[in-house]
Order: C-alpha cells, then structure tokens, then sequence
C-alpha cells in the first residue's frame, strides 16, 4: 500500500514550460483521474512518474522513495500510444514484458497464461501481434502493464479501441485492482469514464494544476444548478424560460444551468407543457465535462488576458 | 546487467527465427560459390577461344609453315590487301595477317578484324606469332636449338616472407586474399550490422514499443543489450560462414585443380592434382592464431563503434529518408577504409597504412589486412586496438545520451545540431 507523492514538479523542454509546480498525491485503492487538454503537460507529468525522464524541479515520491529504476519494477505504464513488436508472438511478448520488469522466465509465462485466460485470450498465445485486431492488441498491451502485479497503474485511455463488452471486462478487472490497494493513475478525455470511475481528480492546463481534489467534493463546487431534459418534440419551450443558461440543445434532449434564484418547479412545468412527451427531468451535480470546459476556458482566458500586453511580440518572435 | 541480457537474448533469438537470417545465411555462401564457379567457367571457357580462320598474306611465306595452333587455322593467300579486306567484311575469314618483308629484323605484323578478339584469343594468336617470328630468327641467325631452349626455359621465382617464427614460403599472394576476405567481413560488420542496429532502434521508436521499454529499464541498458544481441547474430553467422570456407579450403585444391589445364603448366597431361597444385604454387594458407584472435577482436571492437553510433542516429529519426543525411558523416570512414584496401594490402608498411590502422574510426579494416599481409610491431596493433577501445567508450558515452533524448522526440526532423544540443543537455 503505497502512496504517490508529487510534490512541485517542473519541467522545461526547450522554451516550453512543461509543467509548472505541480503537487498531487494519489492513494492506495482509489484512482486518480489525471485530465487535461491536450498539451497540457499530462504526458510530461507521467514521463516524470516512471521515470523516463527526471524533473528539472521538484521531486516524485512512490511509498516514501523517490523514483528509481527499483521503483519502475513496481509500476505498470499504459501509454496512450500502443507499443508492441508487430512480429512477435503474443506469449512471447508478454513475457519479454514481464522479465524487464524482474519477472524470471517461469514467473512470466505463468502470470501470461493466467491474464490471457482472464481476457479470453487463450487462443491467440501464439499468434503475431500483427494479426490481432486493435481491441485484440488493447488486451494484450493492459496485460502486459499489469503482468508484474505492479503497485502503481498509469493508465493512459485504456479503454481506446475497445467495444462496450470489453471495456465493461476491463473496467472490472481496474475496479478489482483498485480494490486489491494498488494506486491508480487513469488519464482519459473521456469524462464519462472518468465519472464512473475515478475518486479524484487532478485537472491541469498549460502545465499547471488548475483544480483538483475527490471527485465529488469537486463535483459539489459547482453546484447541484443543472437540469437536463429528454423529450419527443421540440426544444423551442427553452426559450421562453427566464433565468437559465442553455448548455446544450438537441432536438430531444437540452441541458440548462440554473442562475440564481431561478424555479426548478416552474422549468418542470414549462417542459411538460411544452413538449410532446416528457421523457426524463433530471437536477443535478454539474457533469465532469461542463467542469472540464469551463475550469479550462477560465484559467486559459485569464492566463491570456494576462499575457496581452506581449502577445503581439512572442508572435511576431516565434516565426 | 540482468535486464541487459534479457533484452540481448530477445534481440538474439527473434532475430535468428527470421526467415530473412535464415536465408541470407544459407544462401550467402551459396551465391558467393555461384559467382565464382561463373568466372570459373567463363575463364575456362575463354582459355579455349574458339576456332578461328584466319588468311595470311606472306609474300616470301617467312612464317606460314611455322604458324601452328590448336584452334586458330592459317592459310597463305595470295592476293591483293584490297581483297583479303573485302574476303574478311564478307565473313569468309575471321581476319587477315599481313607479315612484313623485314619480319625477322624488326618490321610490324598487323592483324586486321572485324571483331575485337577477346584478349585471350589475342593473347594466343600474338604468342603463336611470336613463337613463330623467333624460331625463324633462330633459323636465320644460325642459333643452335638446344642453346635457345636453354635460354627460353622457364625461370622459377618465389617470394618468401621472413617471420618471426621463420619462413613462410610462398603464400604471399593467399595472404593477400586472406586480408582482402577479412577487410571484407569487417566491412559488413560495420555498415550491415550496423544498419540494422539503426533499423532495429528505428522500428521500435516508430511502434511506440520504447516508451513502454524504458518505463521498465534505462534507455543505456536497451541500448547495450541490442547492440550485444545483433552482435551475437552477426557472429553466430559469421561463425557459420567461417566454418563452410574452412571446409571450403580445405577441398579448394582439388576444386582449383579440376579448372585448370595441365598443359598450360607445361605438365604432361595425366599429371595428378598435387603435382598441378605444386605446379601453381598454390597451397592452403595456414591462418595464424594471432591473425584469427586480432581479426575477431577488430570485427567485435568495429561493430561496437559503428552499431552505437547508427543506433543513436536511429533514436533522432522516424524515417529511413530522415535517416540517410545523417549517417553519411558516420558511414565516410568505413567506405574510406575499404576504398583505401587495395593500397593497403600492397603497401602494408607505407605511411598512409600506418595512419589509417591507427586511425579508430578507419582502423579495423586497415589493420586486419596489414596483418594478414605483413608483420606489423606489436606496439602498434596494441596502440590502435587501445585508440579504438577508447572510441568505442567515448561513442557509447555519446550514443546513449543522444538515445535517451532521441527516442522520445516526435514530429520534428532532428539535425546534426539538435543531436549536438541533446548531448550537452542530458
């Protein structure tokens, strides 16, 4: 049972700020949801966790030891780019896998037949890794990050590729392991996955922490100020409604944000009236999208409304 | 240095599964023996010209009953040059000769063709001319045939090389070989093994397979244990290959033996193998242990050098066209060094030898051969063994900070400068 302490990271490649002071810490038998946009420095900051590269600033510790190559035989890394040897054989592949990661030989092939049988894998121990599908090779690569019953999981979209029985087989299998105390690092841009699984998170942009903390005391930040509506017929009563805020609006389906002081009762009323049939009238917590988008836009405008001054001069510097 | 030689031992044995390894070593041999057995025969063939008729215009018939050939007919005409010319561009003879008055005292015999000749069949028609023009001065100038024999008999001459542990006699030329053949072997070592280092590094940094790699060992050590399995392949290959030719000179004599004609070594023709081979001055050279020890370590210390440097050229690249500007500073000195070959290997001692064998980047090939051929101090083999020995430790050094960085970076074509950049950093 091992915690993993970040502790004011920073990291600079080039000119680029990386990551900026960043601290988290994840526990044993919860997961942490690692989120961000794109290039926000999520990558850098697992890098830095498993050691493949080493912070400029700050340091990593996992169980009260800092990063190592002894600490790397204990963490399991699923990068959101797959890596496997095209021509190898899956068996053979996994245990290659398993002795860099200290497994001797026996160990190895032991742990791999037991996986595969999990996955319902057994049949393809000797095939390349070529002639498996993309949800096949998805397997295989999770199987091998957790060959070495690693302490540490960094999971970066496991679920890429995967149809819906097989994501649900390899939520379960991550639910298992949370629960058998391994610490768990989840990156996705999936929030529904996140939502479903994650007990923290941890959202950063442009390098630096922007909010973080247990998911639902996030979730409660925000406020229980949203009504979602599905319905047959059409979306036109939203507009006749007074103080609320429409975030989405389909033609069977509109989500409004409750301004203060305004009536659920009466939003109720007006979507009863004003549809064919009223399907599902829904108050609640703001989804971990809506956060998302809005944690990220406001720390980006006010970053940028910072910067304006020398906007016009980094421009003109970078071509 | 366990996760080390794990990953040696996968690179090893997925590598030698291959059906590419599995052919190349087979066949290798087999094409190497095929294009030889062709020159064999075309040589063998070409010794034999085939018949050939040829008119001689000889107005005082000095030579026409001295003219005498297996294969190539003479036959006095006696006509005008003018319609010789026109009889040979109709394809009735293959040529015409035309023999000077003043034949025995200098004057010029011309052969006119249509066809070039081959330059054996040249080379036979003018030694049966010669033959011809001298036993007619011999005539001439009242020379006793015995005295004449005695004076064109055949000289014998032999080089013997003098060593350390005495003579050698008469293998100078198989030494030669020998040099050229190991030069050759230290060449493919470099830049084939070498390459697929490159390839190998290159594959995994492009299937992402690295990342998931060093999450579990450090980049030094994957490094190391690839450039030690493709090593390991290249020598179990190297080893098979080594073991046919030695099975292969072992029966060289009598394979030599079949393509050669007994007469042309003035031997009678029943002469037995061994007397043709002696004929020849051939035998089976006897490879030294010191020639064979120093031959395998400049092969290992070679490959070491050049697989760590194309192996970091393979970590700053994605591509094999972003590749190829970047290994031609890294290829120049083995193309130097198997250029600079030939002068070598007649020039063991010359100073150009001496700075290309001392040389690390250019030293394996050099070296080899001077010692195939030559009897170089041991103080320089040891100074250019240490210089490589160096070499290798400061491109390793270098190899694996540009790899750490470099199998990482993604989307941009590295230039020599960003790899300059990355060394200093890391």
């Amino acid at each position: 049972m091992k915690t993993l302490d970040v502790q004011n990271v920073r990291k600079q490649y080039d000119e680029v700020l990386a990551v900026d002071n960043v601290s988290f810490k994840a526990e044993p038998g919860r997961i942490l949801g690692l989120l961000g946009p794109n290039g926000a420095g999520k990558s850098s900051t697992i890098r830095m966790i498993s050691y493949i590269t080493i912070p400029d600033e700050g340091r990593i510790l996992f169980g009260n030891e800092p990063v190592s190559p002894r600490t790397q035989a204990i963490m399991g890394y699923l990068p959101e780019e797959r890596g496997l040897y095209p021509k190898m054989k899956v068996a053979e592949q996994l245990v290659y896998f398993g002795e860099l990661k200290g497994l001797s030989r026996a160990e190895a092939k032991q742990k791999a037949a037991y996986w595969l049988d999990r996955f319902g894998a057994r049949d393809w121990v000797n095939k390349p890794t070529n002639d498996l599908s993309k949800g096949m090779q998805q397997k295989i690569q999770f199987i091998a990050t957790i060959l070495h019953d690693p302490k540490l999981l960094i999971l970066d979209e496991p679920f890429g590729g995967l149809d819906p029985i097989n994501a649900d087989l390899l939520q379960s299998i991550i639910m298992e392991l949370k629960d058998g105390g391994r610490t768990i690092l989840f990156a996705s841009h999936r929030m529904e996955q996140v939502e479903q699984l994650c007990d923290d998170i941890c959202l950063v942009s442009k390098g630096q922490i922007v909010l973080s903390g247990p998911l639902n005391e996030v979730k409660r930040r925000y406020g229980r100020n949203t009504v979602e509506i599905d319905f047959e017929g059409t979306p036109d009563f939203v507009d006749a409604l007074h103080g609320v805020r429409v975030t989405q609006r389909s033609s069977r389906h509109v989500q409004l944000q409750l301004e203060e002081g305004s009536d659920p009762a009466a939003i109720l009323q007006a979507a009863i009236a004003g549809t064919d049939e009223l399907i599902r009238f829904e108050r609640m917590e703001l989804p971990m999208r809506e956060i998302f988008v809005k944690a990220v836009t406001e720390e980006q405008g006010a970053a940028a409304a910072a910067e304006v001054g020398t906007d016009v001069n980094t421009a003109g510097g970078a071509k | 240095m366990n996760r080390i030689s794990v990953i040696a031992r996968n690179e090893f044995v997925t590598r030698i599964r291959t059906k590419g390894f599995i052919i190349t070593t087979l066949l290798g041999p087999i094409i190497l023996i095929g294009f030889f057995v062709v020159i064999g025969i075309v040589s063998v063939k070409s010794l034999t010209p085939e018949s050939s008729e040829i008119a001689v215009l000889d107005s005082g018939a000095q030579l026409v009953d001295r003219l005498d050939h297996d294969m190539i007919s003479f036959t006095p005409v006696d006509v005008p040059e003018d319609s010789a010319r026109a009889a040979v561009l109709a394809g009735q003879w293959d040529g015409y000769l035309v023999v000077p008055d003043d034949v025995s005292t200098g004057g010029t015999l011309r052969y006119y063709t249509t066809s070039g000749g081959g330059s054996l069949f040249s080379s036979d028609l003018r030694n049966t001319v010669v033959a011809a023009v001298r036993a007619l001065r011999v005539e001439e100038q009242q020379v006793d045939a015995e005295v004449y024999e005695a004076i064109m008999a055949t000289v014998a001459f032999d080089t013997v090389q003098l060593t350390d542990t005495g003579e050698d006699r008469g293998n100078t030329a198989a030494f030669m070989v020998v040099g050229f053949f190991m030069g050759f072997l230290i060449y493919m070592a470099m830049l084939i093994y070498g390459s697929v280092v490159m390839q190998g590094v290159m594959q995994e940094k492009t299937n992402r397979v690295v990342e998931i790699i060093v999450s579990s060992v450090k980049p030094f050590d994957l490094l190391l244990g690839k450039v030690l399995g493709i090593g390991a392949m290249g020598l179990l290959q190297m080893t098979f290959w080594a073991l046919l030719i030695a099975a292969g000179t072992f029966f060289s004599g009598a394979v030599i033996s079949l393509f050669v004609d007994p007469a042309s070594l003035q031997l009678p023709a029943t002469a037995s193998t061994d007397e043709v081979l002696a004929a020849m001055d051939f035998t089976v050279p006897a490879i030294g242990a010191d020639l064979f020890v120093w031959f395998v370590l400049y092969f290992l210390g070679g490959y070491m050098l050049y697989a760590t440097l194309f192996a970091a050229i393979g970590s700053a690249v994605e591509s094999q066209q972003d590749a190829q500007g970047l290994t031609i500073p890294v290829m120049m000195p083995i193309i130097m060094s198997i250029v600079f070959i030939q002068p070598v290997i007649e020039a063991p001692d010359s100073t150009l030898a001496t700075v290309l064998s001392l040389i690390p980047f250019t030293s394996p090939i050099p070296m080899v051969v001077r010692i195939a051929v030559s009897d170089v101090p041991f103080w320089e083999i040891a100074l250019s063994y240490g210089l490589l020995v160096l070499a290798i430790l400061g491109a390793v050094w270098i190899g694996a900070r540009i790899y750490r960085v470099g199998i990482l970076m993604y989307g941009k074509k590295a230039t020599y400068r960003d790899i300059a950049r990355w060394i200093r950093q890391s």
